[in-house]
């Protein structure tokens, strides 16, 4: 056991970022390909079968799945006995911007001050590492390894998500049809379907928040429980279809992630409608010798 | 193009697209175009619908009989459509279709006003997924047409070679089963 080495961890960091923006998971391509073999509507199929190629080729080329590149957001679990130099999360971050020019990443960076961002009076910037990540979100664990996740959020999801409170009158089939009627109402204008929705469910807008991004770095394409299944049902009965076009594929899979909760009618739900290419995610592992992917893909 | 349970129909168009062209295209039909497109997005749309509505695009330099505007940024990222019914595209839409613009592509359901708004004039609205990687290979040129401060969010010029698209909205008639799409 040693030190993690700082250039271990943005070489990783960087490697990261472009897998999560560039390439399927094994899970991800099965269930198009399942999606495909099931799919009857003529323009859906056509649909579905444009976005694994395109997945297939992007990862060929090393080329983005979508134009938007996406927002940067990091999760990292820290090993409790991990021994880190002193700017190991600066290293983090100058590897996601070494990923973002080398994807390279589209840049859309708003410039200038706060009042002229919001109103992007003052243009963008050329450099697409000028796309500053989220906030991190920092988990503790046993071990002495880093573990970097990187998820890309496209800005369609944006539009359509919320979080919001529900009243759950004891009942979790309330608190989760409520929030799959939020996204059949939303799906249609999304554009980009079959989504793929993350769910997170605290006590706060904060908590709810993140529930959901770890629900996506953790959702598994393969594996779908009696609650997600009920959310991604409830979707497909929309007939909205892939790309709006119709057919039984409006929603692929659904994941979520329960916090803790406290004493009140109230869970406070955060709902994302990924797009069809979400989540575009990767995860590394650093240690004191070297770095890897989290599985082998 | 034969798929599934059933046969596309795919028709080639070349840009610009005639009115009489537009005419034989229905909801639902798939076509493949080729020629100059423009592209613009949220920043320019507004801008541009302006500048047609006030009839100076002449002194922009640019020509929008028989266009196709695909909203989408173009960056070293690629090409792909972004939301339509964002305010700020969907509002533009009908004065750009009364300046020329025959076919509008991008993706997401537009609301029952703008459906009848572009055929009131002559204009088609056309869906196309975000398939980038794929799509790079069918841009055969790109220059900025106009505002360049815009930077990816430009107005550019582009030349295509069989670009796919879906009409999803022709004759007032469009392939969403709710035309309620419009961003609240």
């Amino acid at each position: 056991m040693g030190a993690i080495k700082r250039e271990n961890i943005a070489e990783a960091a960087e490697a990261c970022l472009v897998r999560a923006g560039t390439s399927f998971r094994p899970d991800q391509a099965r269930a198009y390909e399942r999606a495909i073999a099931e799919e009857t509507n003529p323009h859906a199929r056509w649909v579905l079968e444009g976005v694994l190629e395109n997945a297939r080729v992007a990862a060929r080329n090393v080329a983005p799945l979508c134009d938007d590149s996406g927002i940067p957001h990091l999760i990292i679990r820290l090993g409790q006995e991990a021994e880190l130099p002193p700017d190991w999360l600066s290293q983090v971050h100058q590897g996601v911007a070494q990923g973002l020019r080398i994807m390279p990443g589209r840049p859309m960076a708003v410039k200038g001050d706060a009042i002229q961002r919001i109103e992007q009076s003052q243009g963008l910037h050329d450099d697409p590492s000028a796309m500053l990540p989220a906030p991190a979100m920092v988990e503790p664990c046993k071990g002495t390894e880093l573990e970097i996740s990187v998820l890309l959020l496209g800005g369609g999801p944006e539009i359509r998500a919320r979080t919001r409170r529900i009243f759950h009158k004891r009942s979790a089939e309330n608190v989760f049809k409520q929030a799959a009627s939020w996204t059949a109402e939303e799906v249609q204008s999304l554009g980009c379907t079959p989504t793929v929705v993350a769910l997170g469910v605290g006590r706060s807008h904060q908590e709810a928040s993140a529930l959901m991004l770890q629900a996506m770095r953790d959702g598994d394409f393969d594996r779908q429980d009696r609650w997600e299944r009920l959310v991604t049902d409830t979707i497909n009965q929309t007939g909205v279809g892939p790309l709006g076009l119709g057919g039984s594929h409006t929603c692929l899979a659904t994941f979520m992630r329960i916090g803790p909760q406290r004493a009140s009618g109230v869970r406070i739900v955060c709902m994302r409608p990924g797009c069809c290419f979400e989540p575009r995610k990767a995860t590394v592992r650093v240690d004191s010798a070297a770095w890897r992917f989290d599985k082998p893909e | 193009m034969k798929q599934g349970g059933g046969t596309i129909k795919t028709v080639s168009l070349k840009t610009p697209i005639s009115p009489q062209a537009a005419e034989k295209l229905t909801a639902g039909d798939q076509v493949e175009i080729s020629g100059r497109i423009y592209c613009g997005r949220d920043a320019v749309l507004p801008r541009l619908a302006d500048i047609a509505e006030r009839g100076s695009l002449r002194e922009l330099g640019v020509d929008l009989e028989g266009a196709v505007i695909f909203h989408t940024a173009v960056s070293p990222a690629g090409i792909g459509p972004t939301t339509s019914n964002k305010v700020e595209i969907e509002g533009s839409m009908e004065a750009l279709s009364k300046s020329g613009v025959r076919l509008h592509l991008g993706k997401g359901a537009l609301s029952p006003d703008t459906v009848a708004a572009l055929a009131r004039n002559g204009s088609l609205f056309a869906i196309t997924p975000p398939l980038s990687a794929l799509f790079s290979a069918k841009i055969l040129s790109s220059r900025v047409a106009a505002f360049p401060e815009e930077g990816m969010e430009a107005f550019f010029e582009l030349q295509v070679d069989k670009m796919p698209a879906i009409i999803a909205a022709a004759q007032g008639r469009s392939i969403f089963q709710s035309d309620s799409g419009k961003q609240s």
